[in-house]
Protein backbone atom coordinates (compact mmCIF):
# COMPACT_ATOMS: atom_id res chain seq x y z
CA UNK A 1 0.00 0.00 0.00
CA UNK A 2 0.88 3.55 -0.88
CA UNK A 3 3.49 4.86 2.12
CA UNK A 4 2.80 8.49 2.22
CA UNK A 5 5.89 9.54 4.68
CA UNK A 6 5.63 13.26 6.23
CA UNK A 7 8.75 13.03 8.24
CA UNK A 8 10.84 12.38 5.20
CA UNK A 9 8.55 13.81 2.64
CA UNK A 10 8.06 10.83 1.17
CA UNK A 11 5.52 8.90 -1.11
CA UNK A 12 6.60 5.39 -2.06
CA UNK A 13 4.50 3.20 -4.41
CA UNK A 14 4.85 -0.73 -5.10
CA UNK A 15 4.15 -1.65 -8.47
CA UNK A 16 4.40 -5.48 -9.19
CA UNK A 17 4.91 -7.81 -12.52
CA UNK A 18 3.02 -10.91 -12.67
CA UNK A 19 2.55 -13.21 -15.28
CA UNK A 20 3.67 -16.64 -15.99
CA UNK A 21 6.77 -18.18 -16.13
CA UNK A 22 9.17 -16.71 -18.87
CA UNK A 23 6.94 -13.98 -20.14
CA UNK A 24 9.38 -11.13 -19.77
CA UNK A 25 8.80 -10.25 -16.46
CA UNK A 26 12.28 -9.86 -15.13
CA UNK A 27 13.56 -8.32 -18.73
CA UNK A 28 10.88 -5.57 -18.39
CA UNK A 29 12.64 -4.53 -15.05
CA UNK A 30 16.15 -4.62 -16.93
CA UNK A 31 15.22 -2.51 -19.44
CA UNK A 32 13.72 0.10 -17.25
CA UNK A 33 16.91 -0.21 -14.88
CA UNK A 34 18.94 0.42 -19.10
CA UNK A 35 16.20 3.30 -20.22
CA UNK A 36 15.86 5.02 -16.57
CA UNK A 37 17.61 8.13 -15.89
CA UNK A 38 21.15 7.92 -14.28
CA UNK A 39 20.49 9.10 -10.73
CA UNK A 40 16.70 8.01 -10.74
CA UNK A 41 17.49 4.51 -10.48
CA UNK A 42 18.91 2.30 -7.91
CA UNK A 43 20.81 -1.22 -8.08
CA UNK A 44 18.56 -4.02 -9.12
CA UNK A 45 18.44 -6.55 -6.97
CA UNK A 46 16.92 -10.32 -8.59
CA UNK A 47 17.16 -13.21 -6.02
CA UNK A 48 17.01 -15.74 -8.89
CA UNK A 49 18.31 -19.69 -9.31
CA UNK A 50 21.07 -20.40 -10.83
CA UNK A 51 19.44 -20.72 -13.62
CA UNK A 52 18.34 -17.37 -13.77
CA UNK A 53 14.94 -17.53 -12.97
CA UNK A 54 13.29 -15.89 -10.95
CA UNK A 55 13.36 -17.16 -6.93
CA UNK A 56 11.97 -14.52 -5.10
CA UNK A 57 11.58 -11.41 -6.67
CA UNK A 58 13.35 -8.93 -8.56
CA UNK A 59 13.32 -5.31 -7.06
CA UNK A 60 14.22 -2.16 -8.56
CA UNK A 61 13.77 1.26 -6.92
CA UNK A 62 13.08 4.40 -8.93
CA UNK A 63 12.91 7.81 -7.70
CA UNK A 64 10.86 10.25 -9.28
CA UNK A 65 11.99 13.32 -7.75
CA UNK A 66 10.26 16.16 -5.99
CA UNK A 67 6.74 16.54 -6.62
CA UNK A 68 5.09 19.38 -4.98
CA UNK A 69 7.00 18.89 -1.89
CA UNK A 70 7.18 15.24 -1.47
CA UNK A 71 9.88 12.83 -3.22
CA UNK A 72 7.96 10.22 -4.78
CA UNK A 73 9.77 6.86 -5.60
CA UNK A 74 8.37 3.40 -7.09
CA UNK A 75 9.37 -0.20 -6.24
CA UNK A 76 9.24 -2.40 -8.85
CA UNK A 77 9.01 -5.91 -8.21
CA UNK A 78 8.40 -8.78 -10.36
CA UNK A 79 7.20 -12.53 -9.12
CA UNK A 80 8.59 -16.30 -9.74
CA UNK A 81 5.82 -17.27 -12.73
CA UNK A 82 6.48 -20.63 -11.85
CA UNK A 83 3.62 -22.34 -11.23
CA UNK A 84 5.77 -24.34 -7.87
CA UNK A 85 6.27 -20.88 -6.21
CA UNK A 86 2.82 -19.27 -5.92
CA UNK A 87 3.48 -18.82 -2.04
CA UNK A 88 6.56 -16.79 -2.79
CA UNK A 89 4.67 -14.87 -5.67
CA UNK A 90 1.99 -14.30 -3.10
CA UNK A 91 4.08 -12.67 -0.63
CA UNK A 92 5.42 -10.53 -3.06
CA UNK A 93 1.87 -9.37 -4.37
CA UNK A 94 0.85 -9.03 -0.59
CA UNK A 95 0.89 -4.26 -0.31
CA UNK A 96 0.49 -4.11 -4.21
CA UNK A 97 -0.43 -0.63 -5.16
CA UNK A 98 -0.05 -1.64 -8.79
CA UNK A 99 0.20 -4.63 -10.82
CA UNK A 100 1.06 -4.79 -14.19
CA UNK A 101 0.39 -8.48 -15.99
CA UNK A 102 2.37 -9.44 -18.17
CA UNK A 103 1.13 -12.05 -21.13
CA UNK A 104 3.05 -13.83 -23.70
CA UNK A 105 1.69 -13.43 -26.82
CA UNK A 106 2.47 -16.90 -28.12
CA UNK A 107 -0.68 -19.10 -28.74
CA UNK A 108 0.89 -21.86 -27.29
CA UNK A 109 1.20 -20.03 -23.59
CA UNK A 110 -2.58 -18.69 -23.68
CA UNK A 111 -3.17 -21.82 -21.19
CA UNK A 112 -0.84 -20.53 -19.13
CA UNK A 113 -1.38 -16.63 -19.37
CA UNK A 114 -4.89 -17.56 -18.32
CA UNK A 115 -4.13 -19.72 -15.32
CA UNK A 116 -1.67 -17.07 -14.08
CA UNK A 117 -3.86 -14.21 -14.65
CA UNK A 118 -6.55 -16.62 -12.52
CA UNK A 119 -3.29 -17.33 -10.00
CA UNK A 120 -3.12 -13.31 -9.83
CA UNK A 121 -6.97 -12.36 -8.77
CA UNK A 122 -7.02 -15.24 -6.36
CA UNK A 123 -4.04 -14.06 -4.52
CA UNK A 124 -5.02 -10.31 -4.82
CA UNK A 125 -8.72 -11.43 -2.76
CA UNK A 126 -6.53 -13.28 -0.51
CA UNK A 127 -4.70 -9.96 0.17
CA UNK A 128 -7.77 -8.49 0.81
CA UNK A 129 -7.35 -6.20 -2.37
CA UNK A 130 -10.09 -5.50 -4.55
CA UNK A 131 -9.51 -6.31 -8.22
CA UNK A 132 -12.15 -3.82 -9.50
CA UNK A 133 -10.39 -1.07 -7.57
CA UNK A 134 -6.62 -2.05 -7.89
CA UNK A 135 -4.64 -0.08 -10.15
CA UNK A 136 -4.28 -3.07 -13.09
CA UNK A 137 -2.79 -3.17 -16.41
CA UNK A 138 -1.96 -5.92 -19.21
CA UNK A 139 1.01 -5.83 -21.10
CA UNK A 140 1.15 -7.99 -24.51
CA UNK A 141 4.61 -9.17 -24.59
CA UNK A 142 6.66 -11.21 -27.48
CA UNK A 143 4.72 -8.57 -30.31
CA UNK A 144 7.19 -9.69 -32.68
CA UNK A 145 7.24 -13.46 -32.59
CA UNK A 146 5.70 -15.09 -35.72
CA UNK A 147 2.25 -16.56 -35.53
CA UNK A 148 2.04 -14.28 -32.14
CA UNK A 149 -2.03 -14.31 -31.24
CA UNK A 150 -3.39 -10.83 -32.58
CA UNK A 151 -4.36 -8.10 -30.19
CA UNK A 152 -7.98 -8.97 -30.92
CA UNK A 153 -7.69 -12.63 -29.49
CA UNK A 154 -5.13 -11.45 -26.69
CA UNK A 155 -8.24 -9.28 -25.63
CA UNK A 156 -11.14 -11.82 -26.45
CA UNK A 157 -9.25 -14.02 -24.43
CA UNK A 158 -7.67 -12.42 -21.65
CA UNK A 159 -9.50 -8.74 -21.33
CA UNK A 160 -13.03 -9.12 -20.74
CA UNK A 161 -12.75 -6.47 -18.37
CA UNK A 162 -11.54 -3.63 -20.49
CA UNK A 163 -8.19 -3.31 -18.84
CA UNK A 164 -5.20 -0.53 -20.41
CA UNK A 165 -3.37 -2.92 -22.82
CA UNK A 166 -0.15 -2.49 -23.71
CA UNK A 167 2.10 -4.48 -26.69
CA UNK A 168 5.53 -5.07 -26.10
CA UNK A 169 8.84 -6.63 -27.46
CA UNK A 170 10.63 -6.23 -23.90
CA UNK A 171 13.60 -7.90 -25.24
CA UNK A 172 14.27 -5.07 -27.58
CA UNK A 173 12.59 -2.48 -24.96
CA UNK A 174 9.87 -1.54 -26.96
CA UNK A 175 6.50 -0.92 -24.84
CA UNK A 176 8.21 -1.23 -21.95
CA UNK A 177 8.47 2.35 -20.83
CA UNK A 178 4.95 3.25 -21.95
CA UNK A 179 3.71 0.20 -19.52
CA UNK A 180 5.53 1.33 -16.32
CA UNK A 181 4.62 5.06 -17.24
CA UNK A 182 0.76 3.71 -17.89
CA UNK A 183 0.64 1.97 -14.53
CA UNK A 184 2.50 4.87 -12.37
CA UNK A 185 -0.57 7.24 -14.07
CA UNK A 186 -3.09 4.92 -12.39
CA UNK A 187 -1.17 4.45 -9.14
CA UNK A 188 -0.91 7.96 -9.07
CA UNK A 189 -4.36 8.62 -9.77
CA UNK A 190 -6.21 6.34 -7.36
CA UNK A 191 -3.25 7.27 -5.06
CA UNK A 192 -5.00 10.94 -5.26
CA UNK A 193 -8.64 10.08 -5.32
CA UNK A 194 -8.03 8.32 -1.90
CA UNK A 195 -6.14 10.99 -0.47
CA UNK A 196 -8.23 13.67 -1.34
CA UNK A 197 -11.78 11.57 -0.23
CA UNK A 198 -9.29 10.78 3.37
CA UNK A 199 -8.93 14.03 3.88
CA UNK A 200 -11.55 15.42 3.13
CA UNK A 201 -14.10 12.75 5.28
CA UNK A 202 -11.72 11.93 8.15
CA UNK A 203 -9.53 14.34 10.88
CA UNK A 204 -8.22 10.71 12.66
CA UNK A 205 -4.27 10.67 12.10
CA UNK A 206 -3.83 7.97 9.52
CA UNK A 207 -0.38 6.70 11.07
CA UNK A 208 -1.28 2.97 11.79
CA UNK A 209 1.20 0.82 14.06
CA UNK A 210 -0.91 -1.81 14.81
CA UNK A 211 -4.13 -2.79 12.77
CA UNK A 212 -3.17 -4.77 9.47
CA UNK A 213 -5.42 -3.85 6.65
CA UNK A 214 -5.33 -3.83 2.86
CA UNK A 215 -6.73 -2.55 0.36
CA UNK A 216 -10.22 -3.32 1.27
CA UNK A 217 -12.39 -1.47 -1.14
CA UNK A 218 -13.24 2.46 -1.68
CA UNK A 219 -15.47 3.79 -3.46
CA UNK A 220 -14.79 5.83 -6.28
CA UNK A 221 -12.13 4.06 -8.47
CA UNK A 222 -12.69 3.70 -12.30
CA UNK A 223 -15.02 0.57 -13.18
CA UNK A 224 -14.09 -1.89 -15.85
CA UNK A 225 -16.83 -2.43 -18.53
CA UNK A 226 -16.98 -6.11 -17.36
CA UNK A 227 -16.58 -7.57 -14.15
CA UNK A 228 -13.16 -9.08 -13.23
CA UNK A 229 -12.50 -12.39 -12.54
CA UNK A 230 -13.44 -13.30 -8.93
CA UNK A 231 -15.33 -10.29 -8.75
CA UNK A 232 -19.88 -11.26 -7.76
CA UNK A 233 -21.87 -8.92 -10.58
CA UNK A 234 -23.55 -6.30 -8.69
CA UNK A 235 -26.94 -7.14 -8.67
CA UNK A 236 -27.86 -3.44 -9.39
CA UNK A 237 -24.56 -1.70 -10.82
CA UNK A 238 -24.58 1.56 -12.06
CA UNK A 239 -24.42 2.54 -15.46
CA UNK A 240 -20.73 2.05 -16.83
CA UNK A 241 -19.14 4.77 -18.41
CA UNK A 242 -20.34 5.05 -22.03
CA UNK A 243 -17.25 5.16 -23.54
CA UNK A 244 -14.12 3.73 -21.89
CA UNK A 245 -11.54 5.25 -23.31
CA UNK A 246 -9.60 3.41 -26.02
CA UNK A 247 -7.11 1.22 -25.20
CA UNK A 248 -3.25 1.78 -25.08
CA UNK A 249 -1.80 1.00 -27.69
CA UNK A 250 1.85 -0.31 -29.00
CA UNK A 251 4.82 2.05 -27.96
CA UNK A 252 4.49 2.82 -32.11
CA UNK A 253 1.34 4.25 -31.04
CA UNK A 254 0.40 7.35 -29.29
CA UNK A 255 0.48 6.88 -25.84
CA UNK A 256 -2.53 6.46 -23.90
CA UNK A 257 -3.09 5.73 -20.73
CA UNK A 258 -3.78 9.19 -20.61
CA UNK A 259 -5.87 6.07 -21.31
CA UNK A 260 -7.84 6.52 -18.23
CA UNK A 261 -9.70 9.61 -18.65
CA UNK A 262 -9.76 12.10 -15.68
CA UNK A 263 -11.76 11.00 -12.91
CA UNK A 264 -14.60 13.26 -13.05
CA UNK A 265 -15.91 15.24 -9.78
CA UNK A 266 -18.98 13.21 -10.14
CA UNK A 267 -18.29 10.14 -10.63
CA UNK A 268 -21.17 7.67 -11.03
CA UNK A 269 -21.03 5.84 -7.41
CA UNK A 270 -19.10 2.77 -7.92
CA UNK A 271 -20.54 -0.73 -6.10
CA UNK A 272 -19.17 -1.84 -3.04
CA UNK A 273 -18.54 -5.29 -2.13
CA UNK A 274 -18.46 -6.11 1.39
CA UNK A 275 -16.20 -9.06 2.40
CA UNK A 276 -19.01 -11.02 3.09
CA UNK A 277 -20.05 -10.21 -0.59
CA UNK A 278 -16.66 -11.74 -2.10
CA UNK A 279 -16.72 -15.18 -2.96
CA UNK A 280 -14.19 -17.15 -0.88
CA UNK A 281 -12.49 -18.06 -4.00
CA UNK A 282 -12.65 -16.56 -7.15
CA UNK A 283 -14.74 -18.56 -9.38
CA UNK A 284 -12.93 -19.30 -12.76
CA UNK A 285 -13.97 -16.57 -15.44
CA UNK A 286 -15.87 -18.07 -18.16
CA UNK A 287 -13.03 -17.72 -20.74
CA UNK A 288 -10.64 -19.26 -18.79
CA UNK A 289 -9.64 -22.84 -17.96
CA UNK A 290 -10.19 -24.34 -15.19
CA UNK A 291 -7.37 -23.44 -12.06
CA UNK A 292 -4.75 -25.51 -11.81
CA UNK A 293 -5.22 -28.34 -9.16
CA UNK A 294 -4.37 -27.11 -5.96
CA UNK A 295 -1.47 -29.71 -4.81
CA UNK A 296 0.54 -28.79 -7.33
CA UNK A 297 1.19 -25.71 -5.72
CA UNK A 298 -0.17 -25.49 -2.24
CA UNK A 299 -1.08 -29.11 -1.08
CA UNK A 300 2.38 -30.01 -0.27
CA UNK A 301 3.19 -28.25 2.94
CA UNK A 302 6.70 -29.16 2.89
CA UNK A 303 7.00 -28.17 -0.73
CA UNK A 304 6.05 -24.61 0.20
CA UNK A 305 8.30 -24.71 3.20
CA UNK A 306 11.22 -25.85 1.50
CA UNK A 307 10.71 -22.63 -0.75
CA UNK A 308 10.08 -20.08 1.40
CA UNK A 309 13.14 -21.54 3.47
CA UNK A 310 15.16 -21.03 0.31
CA UNK A 311 13.70 -17.74 -0.63
CA UNK A 312 14.66 -16.48 2.91
CA UNK A 313 17.99 -17.70 3.02
CA UNK A 314 18.74 -16.33 -0.47
CA UNK A 315 17.25 -12.91 0.95
CA UNK A 316 19.15 -12.93 3.96
CA UNK A 317 22.57 -14.05 1.18
CA UNK A 318 21.55 -10.86 -0.38
CA UNK A 319 21.48 -7.94 2.53
CA UNK A 320 24.43 -9.80 3.42
CA UNK A 321 26.07 -9.15 0.23
CA UNK A 322 24.49 -5.47 0.48
CA UNK A 323 26.27 -4.84 3.58
CA UNK A 324 29.82 -6.22 2.77
CA UNK A 325 29.50 -4.37 -0.58
CA UNK A 326 29.34 -1.48 1.08
CA UNK A 327 31.78 -1.97 3.63
CA UNK B 1 -19.71 6.73 7.40
CA UNK B 2 -17.08 5.21 10.54
CA UNK B 3 -16.60 2.80 8.30
CA UNK B 4 -15.78 4.23 5.34
CA UNK B 5 -13.09 6.25 7.23
CA UNK B 6 -11.87 3.51 8.51
CA UNK B 7 -11.24 1.88 4.88
CA UNK B 8 -9.46 4.62 4.40
CA UNK B 9 -7.13 4.93 6.78
CA UNK B 10 -6.39 1.23 6.64
CA UNK B 11 -5.98 1.69 2.64
CA UNK B 12 -2.47 3.33 3.21
CA UNK B 13 0.50 3.75 5.43
CA UNK B 14 0.83 7.42 6.64
CA UNK B 15 3.30 8.50 9.15
CA UNK B 16 3.46 12.28 10.55
CA UNK B 17 6.84 13.75 11.31
CA UNK B 18 6.11 14.71 14.82
CA UNK B 19 5.48 10.75 15.68
CA UNK B 20 8.81 10.05 12.93
CA UNK B 21 10.60 12.26 15.49
CA UNK B 22 9.90 10.91 18.57
CA UNK B 23 11.14 7.53 17.20
CA UNK B 24 14.37 8.85 15.64
CA UNK B 25 14.79 10.43 19.71
CA UNK B 26 14.03 6.41 20.86
CA UNK B 27 16.77 4.78 18.06
CA UNK B 28 19.05 6.76 18.71
CA UNK B 29 19.10 6.46 22.82
CA UNK B 30 18.83 2.71 22.04
CA UNK B 31 21.78 2.81 19.33
CA UNK B 32 24.18 4.92 22.12
CA UNK B 33 22.99 1.85 24.78
CA UNK B 34 23.09 -0.55 22.48
CA UNK B 35 26.63 0.22 20.85
CA UNK B 36 24.85 -0.80 17.58
CA UNK B 37 25.43 0.47 14.17
CA UNK B 38 22.42 1.78 12.59
CA UNK B 39 18.80 1.39 12.75
CA UNK B 40 16.13 1.33 10.29
CA UNK B 41 12.27 0.88 10.52
CA UNK B 42 10.80 -0.50 7.65
CA UNK B 43 7.57 -0.74 6.79
CA UNK B 44 5.88 -4.66 5.57
CA UNK B 45 5.66 -3.69 2.39
CA UNK B 46 9.50 -2.83 1.98
CA UNK B 47 9.29 0.69 2.39
CA UNK B 48 11.71 2.54 4.34
CA UNK B 49 9.77 4.45 7.66
CA UNK B 50 13.21 6.24 8.86
CA UNK B 51 16.16 5.26 9.71
CA UNK B 52 19.14 6.57 12.13
CA UNK B 53 22.64 5.66 13.01
CA UNK B 54 25.59 5.58 10.41
CA UNK B 55 22.98 4.14 7.18
CA UNK B 56 24.60 6.38 5.01
CA UNK B 57 27.24 3.69 3.26
CA UNK B 58 24.33 1.15 2.75
CA UNK B 59 21.53 0.72 0.08
CA UNK B 60 18.92 1.12 1.91
CA UNK B 61 16.18 0.82 -0.02
CA UNK B 62 17.42 -2.67 -0.75
CA UNK B 63 18.03 -3.76 2.68
CA UNK B 64 14.60 -2.60 3.42
CA UNK B 65 12.95 -4.73 0.57
CA UNK B 66 15.09 -7.93 1.47
CA UNK B 67 14.15 -7.32 5.05
CA UNK B 68 10.55 -7.42 4.30
CA UNK B 69 10.77 -10.29 1.86
CA UNK B 70 12.61 -12.19 4.31
CA UNK B 71 10.29 -11.51 7.14
CA UNK B 72 7.22 -12.48 5.17
CA UNK B 73 9.02 -15.43 4.02
CA UNK B 74 9.36 -16.64 7.58
CA UNK B 75 5.67 -15.53 8.43
CA UNK B 76 4.39 -18.44 5.96
CA UNK B 77 6.84 -20.59 7.83
CA UNK B 78 5.55 -19.72 11.03
CA UNK B 79 1.98 -20.43 9.40
CA UNK B 80 2.63 -23.86 8.48
CA UNK B 81 4.31 -24.58 11.72
CA UNK B 82 1.32 -23.46 13.57
CA UNK B 83 2.77 -20.53 14.78
CA UNK B 84 1.68 -16.51 13.87
CA UNK B 85 4.92 -15.48 13.04
CA UNK B 86 8.00 -15.24 13.94
CA UNK B 87 8.47 -12.21 15.53
CA UNK B 88 12.57 -11.71 16.15
CA UNK B 89 14.75 -13.08 13.11
CA UNK B 90 18.60 -12.78 13.50
CA UNK B 91 21.41 -12.81 10.68
CA UNK B 92 24.79 -13.13 11.53
CA UNK B 93 27.35 -12.78 9.29
CA UNK B 94 31.53 -12.36 9.63
CA UNK B 95 31.53 -8.70 10.10
CA UNK B 96 27.86 -7.19 10.30
CA UNK B 97 24.71 -8.46 11.87
CA UNK B 98 21.16 -8.12 11.28
CA UNK B 99 18.35 -8.26 14.27
CA UNK B 100 14.83 -7.93 12.93
CA UNK B 101 11.95 -7.22 15.55
CA UNK B 102 8.29 -6.80 14.62
CA UNK B 103 7.21 -3.43 15.84
CA UNK B 104 3.21 -3.62 16.24
CA UNK B 105 1.96 -5.26 12.94
CA UNK B 106 2.73 -3.47 10.02
CA UNK B 107 6.57 -2.02 10.71
CA UNK B 108 9.78 -4.27 11.62
CA UNK B 109 13.05 -2.81 13.36
CA UNK B 110 16.44 -3.91 11.54
CA UNK B 111 19.10 -3.06 14.06
CA UNK B 112 23.05 -3.73 12.00
CA UNK B 113 25.68 -4.04 14.61
CA UNK B 114 29.49 -5.64 14.54
CA UNK B 115 31.48 -6.96 17.13
CA UNK B 116 31.55 -4.08 19.26
CA UNK B 117 28.53 -5.15 20.40
CA UNK B 118 26.67 -8.29 21.29
CA UNK B 119 23.15 -10.14 20.25
CA UNK B 120 22.30 -10.14 23.55
CA UNK B 121 22.42 -6.45 23.87
CA UNK B 122 21.15 -5.63 20.98
CA UNK B 123 18.18 -8.14 22.05
CA UNK B 124 17.49 -6.40 25.25
CA UNK B 125 17.62 -2.64 24.02
CA UNK B 126 15.58 -3.68 20.81
CA UNK B 127 13.07 -5.04 23.03
CA UNK B 128 12.66 -2.10 24.89
CA UNK B 129 12.75 0.56 22.18
CA UNK B 130 10.00 -1.72 20.29
CA UNK B 131 7.59 -1.49 23.19
CA UNK B 132 8.19 2.38 23.41
CA UNK B 133 7.43 2.40 19.35
CA UNK B 134 4.17 0.27 19.81
CA UNK B 135 3.01 3.10 22.19
CA UNK B 136 4.15 5.94 19.75
CA UNK B 137 2.21 4.30 17.37
CA UNK B 138 -1.11 3.31 19.37
CA UNK B 139 -1.17 7.12 20.74
CA UNK B 140 -1.07 8.32 17.05
CA UNK B 141 -3.90 6.14 16.06
CA UNK B 142 -5.95 7.67 18.43
CA UNK B 143 -5.28 11.23 17.90
CA UNK B 144 -7.45 13.40 16.50
CA UNK B 145 -7.42 17.04 14.80
CA UNK B 146 -5.64 18.85 12.00
CA UNK B 147 -3.09 16.20 10.40
CA UNK B 148 -0.45 17.30 7.86
CA UNK B 149 -1.78 17.60 4.27
CA UNK B 150 -0.21 16.83 1.13
CA UNK B 151 -0.35 19.99 -1.75
CA UNK B 152 -3.45 19.83 -3.22
CA UNK B 153 -1.29 20.29 -7.14
CA UNK B 154 0.29 17.02 -5.67
CA UNK B 155 -1.77 15.03 -8.31
CA UNK B 156 -1.42 17.32 -11.46
CA UNK B 157 2.55 18.22 -10.68
CA UNK B 158 3.09 14.09 -10.40
CA UNK B 159 1.24 12.97 -13.86
CA UNK B 160 3.58 15.81 -14.90
CA UNK B 161 6.80 14.52 -13.49
CA UNK B 162 5.77 10.82 -15.01
CA UNK B 163 5.18 12.22 -18.34
CA UNK B 164 8.96 13.66 -18.13
CA UNK B 165 10.19 10.66 -16.56
CA UNK B 166 9.04 8.09 -18.79
CA UNK B 167 9.83 10.03 -22.03
CA UNK B 168 10.93 7.17 -24.72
Amino acid sequence: MVQINFARREVNCKIVYYGPGLSGKTTNLEIVHQKAPTGSKGKMTSIATEGDRTLFFDFLPLDLGEVAGMRTKFQLYTVPGQVYYNSTRKLVLQGADGVVFVADSNPAKMVENLESLNNLVENMIAHGMDPFETPFVLQYNKRDLPGALSVDDLNTKMNKWKLPTYEAVAVKGEGVLATLKGISKLVLERLNRDYVKSATASTAPLIKGGTPSMGTPVSGGAAPAAPRPGQPQPAARPPQPVARPPQAQPAARAPQPAARPPQPAARPPQPQFTPQQRPAAPPPPAHAPPPPAPAKSEGCFGMILVAATTAMLAAACLVAAVLSGTN
Amino acid sequence: MREADERLRNSRLVFYKEDIDKIDKMLEEMLRLSKAKCALLIDKDGHLVTKSGGSSSYDTDTIAALVAGSFAATKEMARILGEEEFSVLFHQGKKDNIHLTLVGNRTLLAIIFDDKTTVGMVRLYSNEVTKKMVTVFTDASKKTGPKQAMDTGYSSAAQNKVDEFFKD
